[in-house]
C-alpha cells in the first residue's frame, strides 16, 4: 500500500499536498463538455437528469439556445385562453394546431410577432378573402391576450426546457412487489432503504434512480485495486482513462498511477447489479416496480 | 489610342499578379484521394477519411511532435455554448488551413498556425450547436450562418462575395453543415426539429448562389412515398434534416445523403406509417436532385435517430468481382453495406446491443418492435449509438471504424394529443454509457476488434471525436477525457497519445506539406498540428 519504493512506472504520487480544489481542476472533465447542447440538436437539452424539466433556468436556456424570441407572457396567455376558445378554436383547433383552418404553430405571422403587435393588427382586419373573419369587436387587450396564448402554444411545442413528464405511475404495484421480493431484497429492505422514496423523488426520477442510483457517497463509489510490479494500491477511483488511474486511498492520499506495461487495474462497482439491469429490464417490470415503490410510505 | 492600351496592359499585369497570389483550388484535385491537400469535408468524395500517406506509421508514430497550436481566444461564450468548440474539419488548400466555429471562419498558415484572416457573421437566430466546416470552389469558400444563410467568402481575403438565405430560422430550421462542392453544385442541407420542419437538400450555383434544384426529404401530394404518411399535412411537417454532408460517385453521378429523424420527434401517433424518406440513405442524381433509390434505417422513427451519419463509399471485390458499395454505421445502432448502384443490401446487422428491432424486412431494412416506443410510463431502449462524428474506412484493413456509444435511456411520451407537435417526448439517459472504438469488417458486419474507453462518469452521449485511418496502419481519434490517440489500424493497440486541453472535437486530417506528413485535429477551442520529430523522418 505504501508508495515507497515505487518505480518509474508511477509518474506521480500526490500526497496530502494535493488540495481538494486543485484535484478537482486536474481531474474534472473540461467543464464545457457537460454543458454543450446536443450537437445534433436532437437529444433532450438540457438532459433531464441534470436540470429537471420545468425549471425557469432550463426554459430560458433552451429558449436562448433555440432562438425562440421573448418568453410568452403567461398571465396574458391565460387571459387569452377563453377568448381564443370562443373565437378561434373552431377553425384552428383547441391548441392552435389546425382543424378546418391551418395550424397557427407554424404561422409566419405568429412566429414573427413580438408581444402581440402584428397579431392584434391582423385580427382587427382579418383576411376575409381567405375566409378569416375580422375580430374588430374584441378589445385591443383581448387581441394581444390571444397573441400571447398563441405564443404560449408555440412555446409548449418548441421549448423542451418547459416539458413536463406526465403521471408515469401506471404500473401494477402487486406485480412490482413480486419483482422486488424476487430480485431486490438480497441488498435492500422494504422497511429500511426502500421506504419513502416517493417523497424524496418525483416519479420519473424515482424510476431512473431505482434502476440506476445516483453515484453519491462512498458506499456507491467505484473502487479499484491497482497492481504494479512493486506496489499495490486500493482506493476510490477519482479518474480513469487509458493512460492513468487516480485513486483516493482510505488515508486521504491521492495516488496517480500511470497505466504502463505491467500495471493492472481491477475495478469494483458496488452498483454492478443495477448496471446489469440496464438494457435487460422489461418495461413491464420497470413500471410495476415504480408503481410499487410509490406505495412504500 | 495609346493611353487606353497602357491601362489595359497594367490591368492585365495586375490580374496576372493577383492570380499568381490567389489561392485557387484546382478542380482536378476535388475527388482525388487527399495527399497534398484536404479540399472537402471528408478530404475526397468517398467519405472514407482514409489517407494513403505512410510517412507516419506504426513504427514511428510515438515520436509525433506538436508543431503549433491555434487557440480561439477572442470569441468567448456563444448562445448555448459557454466556450467555442471546433467541430469543423479543416480544409487544407495550397498551404492554408480553413476552419470554423459557429459564426466564425479562420484562415491560418498551415506551416506556422499564424492567422491570415478571419470572418465573422452576426446571426439573427439559429442554433450555435456547431459548425462542420466549409466547401471550396476555385477561390471561393462557402460557409453557413446558423440562421440559414449561405455565405460566399473570398479564400484570399475573407471578404464576403454574396449571401443567400435558404430557410426561416423562426420555423426552427438551422444550418451547421459543411457545404459539399461537386462540379458546379454547392450542396447545402438543413437541420432543426423543434417545430416540425420539412427537411430538404438544396443545390446552389457556386457563382451566384441561385437555387439549381431542391429535393424535399418528404414527398408531396401524389408523389411516390406519400403512401407512407397518413396525410400530406403530416409529410409537410415530417422532419428529415440533411445536416451533414454526403458523398458522391462520379461514375454513377449519384450523391448519397443521410436524412434526419422524423417529426414530431418522439410522438408518432399522428404519423402512422414508415414516414419516407426520413431516417434513410438516399441516392440522388447530382444534376437534377431526383431520387434514384432509398434505404430506410429507422422506419417510423420515434427515437430521434437521425440517419445523417456518413454513407461511406467502399470499393471492394466480392467473389472476384469489383463491387461499388456503400457502408453506414447508423445512429440507431445498425450497420449496413449496400450496393450503391441500386440500394440492394449486402450486410444489415446491429453493431451495438439493441432491443428495438424484430429483424429485417425483405429489403434488409430493420423492423422496429412496436412495443419499444416512447410511452407515458416509459420505455427503455438504446441511446444514439453514434452521431455526427466522422467514421473512417480503410481499404488496407477492410475495416470500418466508428466511435460508438453503448447506453440506454427511458423514453417518455409527453404529447398524447392525436395531433402532436415538436418533440412530444423526452429521453432520460440512465448514465452508464460506455464509448467504444469499433472496427467492423465490411464483408460480414462483425466487429473485428473494439476498444473500450474507460470513463468513470460514463461517456457523454453526443460530443464525440471523428476518425482518420491511414496507410501507415494507423487510426487517429480521441477519448472523452482530453487524450488524442493513435491506434494500430489492424489490431487496435494504442501507439501514441497526447493530453490536450479538452476532448477531441472534430475529425482529424492529414496531408503532405513540404515533404512532411502533418496530422491536424481539434480539441475544444484549439487546433493542434503535428509532424514527426526530424530524426523519425530519417533526417539526422
Amino acid at each position: 500500500m505504501s508508495p515507497k519504493g515505487v518505480t518509474a512506472a508511477i509518474r506521480a504520487v500526490l500526497v496530502g499536498m494535493l488540495l481538494a480544489g486543485a484535484s478537482a481542476e486536474l481531474l474534472a472533465q473540461p467543464p464545457h463538455e457537460a454543458q454543450v447542447p446536443s450537437p445534433s440538436n436532437t437529444q433532450s437539452y438540457p438532459p433531464a437528469t441534470q436540470a429537471p424539466p420545468g425549471t425557469p433556468w432550463s426554459a430560458q436556456a433552451v429558449r436562448e439556445f433555440l432562438g425562440l424570441g421573448p418568453a410568452p407572457d403567461a398571465a396574458a396567455a391565460k387571459r387569452g385562453a377563453p377568448v381564443y376558445a370562443a373565437n378561434c378554436s373552431f377553425c384552428h383547433g383547441p391548441q392552435a394546431r389546425g382543424a378546418e383552418g391551418p395550424s397557427l404553430i407554424y404561422s409566419e405571422l405568429v412566429l414573427k410577432d413580438q408581444h402581440g403587435t402584428l397579431i392584434a393588427d391582423f385580427l382587427r382586419g382579418g383576411r376575409p378573402e381567405k375566409g378569416m373573419p375580422a375580430f374588430a369587436t374584441l378589445t385591443d387587450e383581448q387581441r394581444k391576450d390571444v397573441a400571447e396564448f398563441l405564443h404560449q402554444q408555440v412555446e409548449d411545442v418548441a421549448n423542451r426546457g418547459t416539458f413536463q413528464i406526465k403521471n408515469i405511475v401506471l404500473g401494477n404495484p402487486k406485480k412490482g412487489a413480486r419483482y422486488v421480493a424476487a430480485h431486490c431484497l438480497g441488498c435492500h429492505s422494504l422497511t429500511g432503504d426502500l421506504r419513502g422514496l416517493a417523497e424524496k423523488w418525483r416519479p420519473a426520477d424515482l424510476q431512473h434512480n431505482w434502476i440506476m442510483p445516483p453515484r453519491t457517497g462512498d458506499r456507491r463509489a467505484i473502487t479499484a485495486t491497482v497492481h504494479a510490479p512493486q506496489a499495490t494500491w486500493h482506493g476510490r477511483v477519482e479518474q480513469i482513462d487509458d493512460f492513468r488511474v487516480v485513486l483516493l486511498e482510505d488515508s486521504g492520499q491521492f495516488v496517480v498511477v500511470a497505466r504502463d506495461a505491467g500495471v493492472t487495474v481491477e475495478l469494483h462497482d458496488p452498483l454492478a447489479p443495477h448496471v446489469a439491469m440496464i438494457g435487460n429490464l422489461a418495461d413491464s417490470d420497470m413500471i410495476n416496480v415504480t408503481a410499487y415503490l410509490e406505495t412504500l410510505q | 489610342m495609346k493611353h487606353p492600351r497602357v491601362v489595359w496592359q497594367v490591368l492585365c499585369l495586375a490580374a496576372l499578379l493577383s492570380t499568381a497570389n490567389a489561392n485557387q483550388l484546382d478542380a482536378a484535385t476535388l475527388g482525388q484521394p487527399p495527399t497534398t491537400s484536404w479540399p472537402t469535408f471528408n478530404g475526397d468524395y468517398t467519405g472514407d477519411r482514409f489517407s494513403s500517406l505512410k510517412q507516419i506509421n506504426t513504427s514511428n508514430v510515438s515520436s509525433l511532435q506538436l508543431q503549433w497550436s491555434y487557440r480561439i481566444t477572442e470569441v468567448g461564450a456563444q448562445r448555448g455554448a459557454p466556450v467555442p468548440v471546433i467541430k469543423s474539419t479543416p480544409l487544407l488548400v495550397n498551404g492554408t488551413l480553413y476552419f470554423t466555429i459557429p459564426n466564425h471562419v479562420y484562415a491560418a498558415d498551415a506551416r506556422t498556425g499564424a492567422t491570415l484572416w478571419s470572418y465573422s457573421w452576426a446571426d439573427e437566430g439559429g442554433h450555435l450547436v456547431g459548425n462542420r466546416g466549409l466547401g471550396m470552389y476555385q477561390s471561393w469558400l462557402y460557409f453557413l450562418g446558423p440562421d440559414d444563410w449561405v455565405i460566399c467568402v473570398d479564400s484570399n481575403t475573407g471578404k464576403e462575395r454574396w449571401r443567400k438565405q435558404i430557410a426561416d430560422a423562426r420555423l426552427q430550421y438551422f444550418t451547421t453543415t459543411a457545404p459539399l462542392v461537386v462540379r458546379n453544385h454547392v450542396l447545402v442541407g438543413v437541420g432543426g426539429d423543434a417545430m416540425d420542419i420539412r427537411g430538404f437538400l438544396v443545390s446552389l450555383d457556386p457563382e451566384t448562389g441561385d437555387v439549381q434544384w431542391k429535393w424535399w426529404s418528404t414527398p408531396g401530394a401524389g408523389e411516390p412515398g406519400i403512401e407512407s404518411w397518413p396525410s400530406v399535412d403530416a409529410a409537410m411537417h415530417g422532419g428529415g434534416g440533411t445536416w451533414l454532408p454526403g458523398t458522391y460517385d462520379p461514375e454513377l453521378n449519384l450523391i448519397y445523403w443521410g436524412t434526419g429523424n422524423t417529426n414530431p420527434v418522439f410522438a408518432g401517433q399522428g404519423r402512422k406509417g414508415a414516414n419516407l424518406y426520413t431516417t434513410s440513405i438516399v441516392a440522388l442524381n447530382l444534376d437534377t436532385g431526383k431520387l434514384v433509390w432509398h434505404f430506410q434505417l429507422s422506419p417510423h422513427d420515434t427515437h430521434d435517430w437521425d440517419n445523417t451519419e456518413m454513407p461511406v463509399l467502399v470499393d471492394t471485390n466480392i467473389d472476384g468481382r469489383p463491387r461499388k458499395l456503400l457502408a453506414q454505421a447508423a445512429r440507431n445502432g445498425w450497420f449496413v453495406v449496400l450496393d450503391r448502384t441500386n440500394g440492394k443490401v449486402l450486410v444489415s446487422t446491429p453493431y451495438v446491443k439493441v432491443n428495438w428491432a424484430k429483424g429485417v424486412d425483405k429489403r434488409g431494412q430493420p423492423i422496429p418492435d412496436p412495443a419499444v416506443q416512447p410511452n407515458v410510463s416509459g420505455s427503455m431502449t438504446i441511446i444514439s449509438a453514434t452521431n455526427w462524428m466522422s467514421p473512417s474506412y480503410s481499404p488496407a484493413t477492410g475495416l470500418f471504424y466508428v466511435n460508438a456509444v453503448e447506453g440506454f435511456g427511458i423514453y417518455y411520451l409527453l404529447d398524447t394529443d392525436p395531433k402532436p407537435s415538436g418533440y412530444g417526448g423526452t429521453v432520460n439517459v440512465l448514465g452508464t454509457n460506455t464509448r467504444f472504438l469499433k472496427a467492423i469488417d465490411v464483408n460480414t458486419g462483425k466487429v473485428r476488434w473494439q476498444h473500450e474507453y474507460p470513463n468513470l462518469n460514463g461517456a457523454p452521449a453526443t460530443l464525440g471525436p471523428g476518425l482518420l485511418s491511414t496507410a501507415g496502419n494507423l487510426v487517429f481519434t480521441g477519448d472523452d477525457q482530453g487524450n488524442l490517440i493513435a491506434f494500430g489500424a489492424d489490431q487496435g493497440e494504442i501507439l501514441w497519445h497526447f493530453r490536450a486541453s479538452a476532448a477531441q472535437s472534430n475529425g482529424p486530417i492529414t496531408y503532405l506539406l513540404d515533404g512532411k506528413q502533418w496530422v491536424v485535429l481539434a480539441a475544444g477551442d484549439t487546433l493542434y498540428a503535428y509532424t514527426l520529430a526530424p530524426a523519425a523522418r530519417g533526417i539526422p
